[in-house]
């Protein structure tokens, strides 16, 4: 499975249960020697999306420290897999092991009790220990200031998107895509189009074919392949990516929700060799300021006064603003968010409904 | 009405690839010869066919060609292990399946094929036919593929039943013991036909990239193997049955996203489930009409040893 596919069943269930297993009140985690990072990365580390972000911040943390980086690929999420992965790396010295999937949590947990000293971080991952920390991003925020793009380079108001499967994390990010679009029009409205699948070029490209047919002209993804600006550049319509900057496969793309892992990992690694890491029991859930995703924008057809808009919200989130505040009443009349008050972490994760304006199934 | 013949028109990158990976299926199967690894052959085909595209600078037809000829040469590993050393069919098959899935990935990011897109095969207008009304457009401004399938099933059809090599084949599949007691070389047979067979389906994972999705990812078929063996049992191994199910499969795909689009609720996995049911239907009904393995060949997965009692 995908990384980021079945991360919100687990990530509720870590919500829900990190509370009753406690954590684990021990003393800060010490690093024996100096820091030796090393990678485990599910996928192929060109996949043009969610490894190959890891792999390029696992670069980046290589210049930040000076430090040679090693890293295993293709890791599928099996303890059979993992296992001998991590512990060859452990045996070859490193002490700070980042994985990358869901289907690590269960493995990394097993090895964080056996190697004590070692410390663990696991993004897309679900455990949590005293030497081990999973990390998701709130992608609610890039995709909402792309959905601001989205909306200032569209001529109908009308905005189209492909998600997987429609769940927690691809929810949040479909209605973060309308609020944000009708931060520039307000009228606009956000069709979406589930494929099933994370990685099926064949549907997703039927997909942007569809809602094209249906008068929408910009396109917005969560889905692991560059295929919807690539359609929609082959269409002469817009759209924006998920993951990593698109930009690189269509000229169609106006904005792109990048994951920016190292800025969330090299302090992180600072503050383990500085004996100050102590691991949330609940996980870290890291905003745009802290590195979770950010966004590479803007197109040339988005206009300057967009473009400006879009940074001045962007500076918002950095500074706290919160996407999710009340009064949020979704399309079936539902309150969600009362007024005055933010959405909790559990009700992201949980999400199982759509803002008006947001047609979807 | 513009819904309709969006929809109509759509159907073909869906239902093609499972017409021509059916149609091989069948040939191979119709030798007596079960083949699982329909999922593995795909996934070569496609792979094989952006290869050509993106290292050897082929042309899209040049592309399918060498989609073909490279999962032709892997079912050689099959058709030995399965023909010459008698290994079980199913595992064999299975084995096959894994083997590709190993190696297209291995390749895909080894040689840097891995999300590069390229431009694949065009539509064809066909001139005075393509402008007709409605029907210009859903039958007459397709790829080339398109109209290569429709021919290919139509013959394979008309050969089957009509020709020698139809016949024999059909007879070794049948009962391979009388077919080479009537001095039919039963290997040869079954050689031919995981070759042809296998061709067919690397034609169908080719089709994916060259002609429709433009780009390699891991495991870019999807589960299409499976659902064409779904589909086989759904056709009672006859290709004109294969078509119409490969239309039906194909329109339950292409109909979802549309319906998605309209902001009309559909059931999208119960749509999706649909084809299994149907084929279960057909499954059932051919059991209950005591009409032997469903339409099936009767030594199908049978190893042929010559003079073996049985």
């Amino acid at each position: 499975m995908r990384s980021p596919a079945a991360i919100s069943a687990g990530a509720l269930a870590a919500v829900l249960l990190a509370p009753l297993t406690g954590p684990a009140t021990a003393e800060p985690f010490q690093l024996d020697g100096d820091p030796a990072p090393a990678f485990v990365i599910f996928s192929q580390v060109n996949d043009g999306g969610w490894s190959q972000a890891l792999d390029e911040a696992r670069q980046r943390v290589e210049d930040h420290f000076g430090l040679r980086i090693p890293y295993v690929e293709n890791v599928p999420e099996s303890a059979s897999a993992i296992r001998p992965a991590v512990e060859l790396l452990i045996d070859r010295g490193a002490n700070i092991i980042v994985g990358s999937a869901f289907g690590y949590s269960d493995t990394f947990l097993e090895l964080a009790e056996e190697y004590p000293n070692v410390a663990f971080m696991n993004p897309a991952g679900t455990t949590n220990a005293a030497n081990l920390q999973s990390i998701y991003g709130r992608t609610y925020q890039s995709q909402y200031l792309c959905g601001m793009a989205a909306a200032a380079v569209s001529e109908t108001g009308r905005l189209g998107f492909v998600g997987a499967n429609p769940f927690g994390l691809v929810n949040w990010t479909i209605n973060a895509y309308l609020l944000g679009a009708r931060q520039i029009n307000p009228d606009a409205t956000v069709t979406a189009v589930f494929t099933g699948a994370w990685n099926d070029p064949v549907r997703e490209r039927e997909a942007v074919i569809a809602l094209a047919e249906q008068g929408i002209d910009v396109i917005g993804q969560h889905v692991d392949t560059p295929t919807p600006p690539i359609v929609a550049g082959e269409l002469g319509i817009y759209a924006t990516g998920h993951h990593r900057d698109l930009s690189e496969f269509s000229d169609a793309t106006q904005c792109s929700s990048v994951w920016v892992w190292d800025r969330y990992l090299i302090p992180e690694i600072e503050s383990i060799v500085a004996g100050t890491w102590e691991p949330s029991p609940w996980g870290a859930f890291a905003s745009i300021a802290e590195g979770g995703t950010d966004i590479v924008c803007c197109g040339d057809a988005v206009p300057e006064e967009a473009v400006a808009r879009i940074m001045e919200e962007r500076q918002a989130l950095l500074d706290g603003k919160q996407i999710y505040a009340g009064p949020l009443v979704d399309r079936d009349g539902v309150e969600r968010v009362a007024a005055g008050e933010v959405i909790g972490d559990g009700d992201l994760w949980g999400m199982d409904w759509f803002l008006p304006g947001v047609i979807a199934q | 009405m513009d819904f309709l013949f969006n929809w109509l028109a759509n159907i073909p990158p869906f239902a093609v690839p499972y017409a021509l990976a059916a149609l091989g299926l069948m040939i191979c199967e119709k030798s007596g010869v079960l083949n699982l690894g329909a999922e593995g052959f795909l996934l070569v085909g496609a792979l094989a066919g952006v290869g050509a595209i993106l290292s050897a600078g082929a042309s899209p037809a040049a592309a399918l060609g060498i989609a073909m000829l490279a999962t032709a040469a892997l079912s050689l590993l099959f058709a030995v292990m399965v023909i010459a050393l008698r290994v079980n069919q199913v595992i064999s098959g299975l084995a096959i399946v894994f083997l590709a899935q190993g190696l297209t990935s291995l390749l895909g990011r080894t040689q840097g094929w891995t999300s590069r897109s390229f431009s694949g095969m065009p539509r064809i207008e066909i001139p005075w036919l393509s402008d007709l009304p409605w029907v210009g457009r859903i039958l007459f401004s397709q790829d080339p593929v398109f109209y290569l399938t429709l021919v290919l099933i139509v013959f394979a059809a008309w050969a089957l039943r009509n020709t020698h090599v139809g016949m024999r084949l059909r007879s070794v599949g049948e009962n391979p013991e009388a077919a080479d007691a009537a001095g039919i070389p039963v290997a040869l047979y079954r050689f031919g036909a995981v070759v042809l067979g296998a061709a067919l389906m690397g034609l169908a994972g080719g089709y994916l990239t060259v002609v429709i999705s433009n780009i390699w990812v891991d495991n870019i078929t999807g589960g299409r193997g499976w659902i064409v063996i779904a589909l086989v049992i759904f056709a009672r191994w006859q290709p004109l049955a294969a078509l119409a199910g490969a239309v039906l499969f194909g329109g339950i795909e292409a109909v979802i996203p549309r319906l998605a689009a309209t902001g009309f609720w559909v059931p999208q996995h119960f749509l999706l489930m649909l084809p299994y049911l149907l084929t279960l239907g057909v499954m059932v009904w051919s059991s209950l009409a005591r009409r032997g393995r469903g339409g099936g060949p009767a030594a199908l997965g049978d190893p042929f040893l010559r003079e073996e009692r049985r």
